[in-house]
């Protein structure tokens, strides 16, 4: 219980220290496709506020898209029973940064990189792909670890010259 | 699309790029470039959702995929679908910006959003309730996401009348959005000054049209207009002077 109350703390003073101008728009969705849909829905309504064009809206959006799937790839290979992915956007005045956290349990915590069977191959190759064309469609792709297990992706788009 | 088959077996994709930088063989290329067309489509898929025909994308994506064959290198250790999905995606994308389609976009949303609009009233009838997103997506072909961003955001791209009332608040008189409209452009004007000038300038007197001309429209320099006009530098200079002052004020009258 204190533990628990320890980690709001620390996630609120985060929030509060660090970005001054910034806003946060938090949603967990349940680990599965009929969901992406509302975070991708979610991105439009948070990134066309921000005055990006419609094209680099929908570059963050299939971005968002395909870390959603990668982490639901993830759920599905090691069998997460109701799992979670939490997508966090950050709006600062120069830039839009998303982190897409599945709280898939891996017990490895390493990330996608992980000793795979030869079925799973197939859905690597999806999974690369995915990460690939985050790297295309967005300015900075980060992956890491997230705490209490699972994968955090981040994603940052900065924004136009006003 | 299963995920299965859009990266061909690598053992048999590698073993041709082998061959094909061997050679060069034209045969060899066109075999690529097929075995890899699930790839182009897999990539074109994902970006089907912005208003251009699939075919279209996968068109335009098999010019990347063509290109990167032709300059992909086995030796360098990348795997070919890793060194090909940039150059393949990057062709997709400036396919967009190429069709400005910054500009189609709000009207595919806008002419959603008036299906969706009419659906709703027709359905609301049709139904004796208020239909479901679902319902409405079924009737103008459309799926839920995309009606529900048609909703929320083709109304922003709505044509508005310019007599429409607008309010700030609720108890002021209410305005029009005519009066919101901003004013003339002062900057603009100065442009159609530029061609009251040269009548402006017609209006000078023989030598003060001269040496304007020759100042300004040739670049000479005092002392060559001087020469020119067989007149000293000093009387250049004195009478370009008044030409520009009478030209000044000629101007500030037809104003």
């Amino acid at each position: 219980m204190s533990n628990e109350n320890d980690r709001l703390n620390s996630q609120t003073d985060r929030e509060v220290s660090s970005e001054d101008a910034a806003a946060t728009v938090t949603l967990t969705i349940p680990c599965t496709p009929e969901y992406v849909g509302t975070a991708r829905l979610t991105i439009l309504g948070v990134a066309s506020r921000m005055g990006f064009s419609y094209d680099q809206v929908e570059d963050i959006r299939l971005a968002v898209g395909e870390a959603c799937a990668n982490a639901i790839e993830r759920a599905k290979i090691l069998k997460v029973e109701n799992p979670l992915i939490t997508i966090r956007s950050l709006v600062e005045p120069s830039k839009l940064t998303v982190e897409v956290e599945d709280h898939t349990d891996n017990p490895s915590g390493e990330g996608i990189d992980q000793d795979k069977p030869a079925a799973e191959i197939e859905s690597m190759n999806s999974q690369e792909l995915g990460a690939l064309l985050m790297e295309i469609l967005v300015d900075e792709v980060s992956v890491e670890p997230a705490s209490g297990g699972g994968t955090r992706v981040r994603l940052v788009k900065f924004a136009n010259e006003s | 699309m299963s995920s299965a088959n859009f990266v061909p077996d690598d053992s048999e994709a590698e073993r041709l790029f082998r061959e094909y930088a061997r050679a060069r063989d034209e045969q060899v290329r066109e075999q690529l470039i097929a075995m890899h067309q699930n790839l182009v489509r897999f990539l074109a898929g994902k970006f089907a959702n912005r208003g251009e025909p699939l075919e279209d994308l996968v068109q335009v994506g098999a010019i990347g995929l063509v290109n990167a064959v032709d300059r992909y290198d086995a030796e360098r250790g990348n795997k070919f679908s890793t060194y090909a999905t940039p150059t393949i995606v990057g062709e997709i994308r400036r396919y967009f910006r190429d069709k400005a389609w910054s500009l189609k976009v709000p009207r595919r949303l806008q002419e959603l959003n008036q299906a969706a609009n009419k659906a709703v009233d027709a359905l609301a009838v049709k139904l004796g309730r208020s239909p479901t997103v679902a319902e409405i997506a079924k009737a103008i072909g459309a799926t839920e996401e995309e009606t529900l961003e048609a909703i929320e955001l083709g109304n922003a791209y709505d044509t508005v009348s310019l007599d429409s009332r607008m309010s700030l608040e609720s108890d002021s008189a209410p305005m029009t959005l005519a009066e919101f409209v901003g004013g003339e452009d002062e900057a603009l004007k100065s442009l159609q000054q530029y061609g009251d000038l040269s009548a402006a300038i017609e209006a000078l007197e023989e030598r003060e049209k001269a040496i304007i001309q020759l100042r300004f429209f040739k670049d000479l320099s005092q002392a060559e207009v001087a020469k020119n006009l067989n007149i000293s530098q000093m009387h250049v200079s004195r009478l370009q002077h008044r030409a520009l002052a009478s030209l000044k004020k000629l101007l500030l009258e037809q104003k």
